[in-house]
């Protein structure tokens, strides 16, 4: 079941040429990203060094210095809980709406096709830009938003500028850019999915309910991973919103990876530690992929064999 | 779709306009702010009726931003064109590395495979922050520093991983038994792959690709610490409009409809595919 | 082209008509005032370029710049011509929105980039440039007459200005002293004082405060008595940014430093004293009663565009965004009227932390010498008074400019109060922070605990404490404290 591919008879008059053939059409593109692994390794370097750009004459090794610093850091480790929570937060906001969109959009209609263009426009905003609207669009005196708060009755709503609210902003933002990736690349598949299981559901009577739990929700598991996939990988290193909604503040409300690691690069310019940071981040993001791909192959495996 | 009661219809009629309003709100919005000064953006309070003013398409085309003392040269129309430029010739880098390798991925199962796919995609998990330092002292020594060579190379970091990553999807999507059939009836490998695969995984290909160029277009950090300000895309060009002497938020919004605008009408154009032909199901039967 | 023009300029700076008629004459040949200032400085230039310095030995030459988009960069731009003229040189010029700039800037020195060979700015920034070996010591032009031309004259920058810029590289080290490198030559600056709406002073019946509590208890008043108006505009945004502008001139004012520094050059936090603390106090009650709403993201922009919207009442922040909130189209230009503020009721006379955009020479420069010729043009008297005058130019650094009439007549018409702001906080105006490669880091936190304490997530003192707490933990760990 595993490949289709062998076992084929027709194969075996091109095995030389086979043998190579995979890694001849995949090769470019590793050799590609694999000039990237240069700088990547000097960054590992980086971040087992003191090196602070500012004090070039105290540059050395100083080994897991930085990472043991973490430890003791509360700093740190609520930039690891507030970047868990955010990238938490925003995939599921962002899979529940972007599923329920896609359902709704499913039927093939020019109504509906239209629709799911438009709400891409979000996502085709630089989401630098957008949050730089989105905060005047807050803005207690002009913005739009804080006059119709107003008018239902939300009285001095403060959005990214108060502790209480300013994580709230900043996911709403995250989930008006973002969830029509996620809508596009589940409706792909909703209307990819076969229809005989469908038809036969619908000619037995199946409840609604039961046919999108069992039949459409398990089919449309490997989209589902793959938009999980990248906007998790994304959303834990969220930066541009949140930067440009809040700096990371109020207090260190939302003091994330990125923008410990660019205040500490690039203000700071504490290399080692910003690296380092990076170096985690890097990590989780490395765990959680392959978890979700783990899963993804399985699940493509199994939706295949069923199908 | 006939036993839709008449509640679910209303149901889902308030559901698809509360999206469409969530969604759609704030383009509306900055629509209107774009033909705008901040004399009426900045009203207390705000409202949607104004005098429209083209100034600031006016003065994004011809580069010309009348200040009060001065007449300022702003350079969105070359950020336009450059973002054009990186986001077109970089996804069709993207495309020719990613869709071959996507290929033999989903078809060709060989002994790493699934190693070299996680690699690849892996490079996605890098914080862009992290290489850059270093990038950026490599490419002043290979003499990359500043070009748009160098830009593109480094922004398949963006598309590629998302381009392979999709492609090969639909390519296992498809079955694997028309292929077959061509390559039975004596047909090479690499007539197989651009008559038949090709075809069959265009509509995945156009998506895909649609979305590494809106990716790609929306970065703006690369371009940034690599290039100079003539290689400057949109999402830089627009920052300029944060001045001094005050946010001038009619032309952020302008810019912001104008770097819309290519991108659309893309996702317009290809819609046959990303909507509608992204279906395979026809194929699976 | 401009032969004509050019010739009624020169007669125009040989003292021999007047500048009214100058202008009219400059206007019958249709010339606008502006372009006719570049012309009147193509003649002062002129007059530069017959004072014996060899202006052409760098003929041929180009230099790159990396610029701010910023007003002192634009009146730079509009002269250029008049400097490629005098010394045959070429000048090209790589433009940066603020927002970016300083990430642009710190990405091309510390990558070891030669493209630039100088750059714009802040004095902050060149205590992480300097040490980091990114910049050079412009001393040795400075004094060195066979680089320098005779007209430059060094002395007329204001001297609190001029010695903010220079440091002897030693964390802690007092800005200015003798052994200190001047790491970059003013060219701009900002003090900090109030700027108000008179306007609404007037409907209010407010009158200026001239310390905090008067601050405090005007920001209230305005906000009761002005509908829909919020009384005292502050920086609050989680960045050093918030720190250095009003917020550090009161606490300076009270005689408070941001840290001690010990015989043996270590260094201590210095925030959590009596006095500081209660300066605290008020100062974070003021921003909860009378504040901006949204006053922990307000930057620069917010809280210039609130003044220049009549959202705010006053600010106490740069006075040259007053300045700009006066002019183009702001709801409130024409409105906004400026003071001098002491926050301490002690205190004889204001002492503004000032900002600095100054420009910097590359180590890694090519042609040093040539581009020392474009630095002592740019921030030479000449360009500074043109600027000044015909540009946005503003503040000066040069003591030569203020006293010039016709600048002081354009400030006076336009910006009541300004000069006489000038003036008076002048003398008290320089940097009030302790020179040393964190000053990113503790600022920065600092803004974060003031965020803290307005939203009442931590008390004054505990806040101060849990500050000077940290702060000494990174300066040790830096090997400073």
């Amino acid at each position: 079941m595993a490949t289709s591919t062998t076992g084929d008879p027709s194969r075996r008059k091109f095995t030389i040429n086979k043998k190579y053939l995979p890694y001849l059409l995949s090769l470019p593109a590793l050799l590609t990203c694999i000039g990237i692994l240069i700088p990547f390794f000097t960054a590992v370097a980086y971040s087992l060094q003191r090196y602070r750009l500012s004090q070039p004459w105290a540059q050395k090794y100083n080994w897991g210095e930085n990472y043991i610093n973490f430890m003791t850091d509360p700093s740190f480790w609520n930039t690891l809980k507030v970047s868990m929570t955010y990238a938490f937060v925003t995939v599921g906001v962002e899979l529940l709406l972007g599923l329920g969109i896609a359902l709704l959009l499913q039927k093939r209609t020019r109504f509906n096709n239209f629709v799911s263009i438009m709400l891409l426009m979000p996502l085709m905003t630089a989401p630098a830009l957008a949050s730089l609207m989105w905060k005047l669009m807050t803005n207690p005196g002009f913005g739009v938003l804080s006059y119709f708060a107003e008018t239902i009755g939300i009285e001095d709503m403060r959005w990214a500028s108060d502790p209480s609210t300013a994580m709230l902003t900043v996911v709403i933002v995250d989930v008006w850019v973002y969830t029509p990736f996620i809508m596009i690349l589940l409706l792909a598949g909703l209307r990819s999915l076969p229809r005989q299981p469908f038809e036969a559901a619908e000619l037995d009577a199946v409840p609604r309910l039961f046919v999108f739990w069992r039949i459409t929700l398990p089919m449309l598991t490997p989209f589902l991973l793959t938009a999980t996939l990248f906007r998790v990988i994304e959303s834990i290193q969220q930066f541009d919103i949140i930067y440009a909604m809040t700096q990371g503040g109020p207090g260190d409300t939302l003091t994330v990876f990125q923008v410990e690691a660019y205040l500490n690069f690039f203000q700071s310019t504490n290399v080692g530690r910003s690296a380092a940071l990076l170096m985690i981040l890097w990590a989780i993001t490395y765990f959680l992929s392959n978890i979700f791909i783990k899963n993804w192959l399985r699940l493509r495996e199994k939706a295949r064999g069923g199908a | 779709m006939q036993k839709n009661s008449n509640l679910e219809n209303v149901l889902r009629g308030v559901a698809i306009t509360a999206i469409i309003l969530f969604f759609m709100f704030p383009i509306l919005w900055i629509f209107l702010m774009s033909f705008q000064t901040n004399e009426t953006i900045l009203r207390v309070p705000p409202s949607p009726f104004f005098e429209p003013t083209l100034t600031n398409y006016r003065s994004l085309i011809s580069g010309k931003l009348e200040g009060s003392t001065a007449t300022l040269e702003i350079a969105f129309m070359s950020n336009l064109y450059n973002s054009l430029f990186l986001s077109v010739t970089s996804v069709t880098v993207g495309l020719i590395l990613g869709v071959p390798a996507a290929y033999a991925f989903a078809r060709l199962k060989f002994r790493g495979s699934e190693d070299i796919a996680f690699t690849l995609l892996s490079f996605r998990f890098a914080p862009p922050l992290l290489v850059l330092l270093p990038l950026t002292i490599y490419f002043q020594q290979i003499g990359l520093a500043d070009t748009y060579g160098g830009l593109i190379w480094v922004y398949q970091l963006i598309v590629l991983p998302l381009i392979l990553w999709i492609v090969r999807g639909y390519f296992e999507d498809i079955p694997a038994d028309i292929e077959y059939a061509y390559r039975i009836a004596g047909h090479s490998f690499w007539a197989t792959f651009r008559k038949i695969a090709l075809p069959l995984a265009g509509p995945g290909i156009a998506a895909a690709g649609l979305l590494a160029f809106i990716f790609a277009w929306n970065n703006f950090i690369f371009a940034l610490v690599l290039a100079s300000a003539d290689k400057q895309p949109v999402t830089v060009g627009a920052l300029a409009f944060i001045t001094a002497s005050g946010i001038n938020y009619g032309q952020i919004a302008a810019g912001i409809m104008l770097s819309i605008a290519p991108t659309f009408a893309l996702a317009l154009y290809a819609q046959r595919y990303l909507v509608e032909g992204l279906s395979l199901g026809a194929v699976k039967g | 082209m401009y032969e004509k023009e050019k010739k009624l300029a020169k007669s125009y700076i040989d003292g021999k008509v007047s500048r009214r008629s100058m202008l009219r004459g400059m206007a019958s040949m249709g010339v606008t005032a502006s372009t006719a200032g570049v012309l009147v400085n193509a003649a002062a230039t002129q007059a530069l370029a017959q004072n014996g310095f060899d202006w052409k030995k760098y003929s041929g030459t180009t230099v790159k710049l990396l610029l701010n988009q910023h007003p002192y960069a634009d009146a730079m731009i509009a002269n250029l011509d008049n400097f490629k003229e005098l010394t045959g040189m070429d000048v090209e010029y790589d433009i940066f929105p603020e927002d970016v700039y300083f990430d642009k800037v710190t990405a091309a020195l510390s990558s070891g980039s030669s493209e630039y060979d100088a750059f714009m700015t802040g004095a902050y920034m060149t205590w992480t440039y300097g040490p980091a070996g990114w910049i050079d010591d412009l001393n040795e032009y400075i004094g060195d007459d066979s680089k320098t031309n005779p007209d430059y004259n060094w002395e007329d920058m204001l001297e609190g200005v001029r010695k903010s810029c220079a440091w002897n590289g030693q964390p802690g080290g007092a800005l200015g002293s003798d052994d200190a490198k001047q790491w970059c030559i003013p060219w701009g600056y900002e003090q900090n004082n109030l700027t108000y709406n008179s306007r609404m002073f007037n409907e209010a019946g407010l009158t200026v405060p001239t310390n905090i509590d008067e601050l405090a208890s005007t920001a209230a008043e305005a906000k009761a008595k002005l509908n829909g108006v919020y009384g005292i505009g502050v920086r609050g945004s989680r960045s050093w940014a918030t720190i250095h502008p009003g917020f550090l001139s009161a606490y300076a004012n009270f005689g408070q430093k941001d840290l001690n520094v010990s015989d043996d050059g270590m260094l201590s936090a210095a925030m959590n004293t009596d006095v500081s603390r209660n300066m605290h106090e008020k100062w974070v009650k003021m921003i909860q009663d009378s504040g901006a709403p949204d006053w922990s993201t307000h930057t620069w922009y917010q809280a210039g565009t609130d003044l220049g919207a009549g959202k705010s009442a006053m600010i106490f922040d740069a006075d040259i965004l007053g300045y700009f909130m006066n002019g183009g189209d702001n709801a409130e230009a024409g409105n906004l009227s400026f003071a001098p503020f002491a926050a301490n009721p002690e205190a004889k006379a204001p002492t503004p932390n000032i900002w600095i955009w100054s420009l910097a020479m590359a180590n890694a420069s090519k042609q040093k010498d040539a581009t020392w010729y474009f630095l002592q043009w740019a921030s030479g008297p000449e360009h500074a008074l043109f600027g000044a005058t015909e540009m946005d130019f503003v503040n000066p650094v040069r003591k030569s400019v203020w006293a010039d009439a016709g600048f002081r007549s354009r400030l006076d018409k336009n910006y009541p109060g300004y000069v006489e702001m000038h003036d008076i906080s002048a003398p008290g105006a320089q940097i009030y922070f302790t020179a040393q490669p964190l000053f990113f880091d503790l600022t920065t936190e600092w803004a974060a605990t003031l965020q803290k304490m307005v939203a009442n997530e931590v008390p004054v003192d505990e806040g101060l404490d849990q500050l000077a707490q940290s702060v000494d933990r990174q300066l040790k760990e830096a090997g400073l404290g």
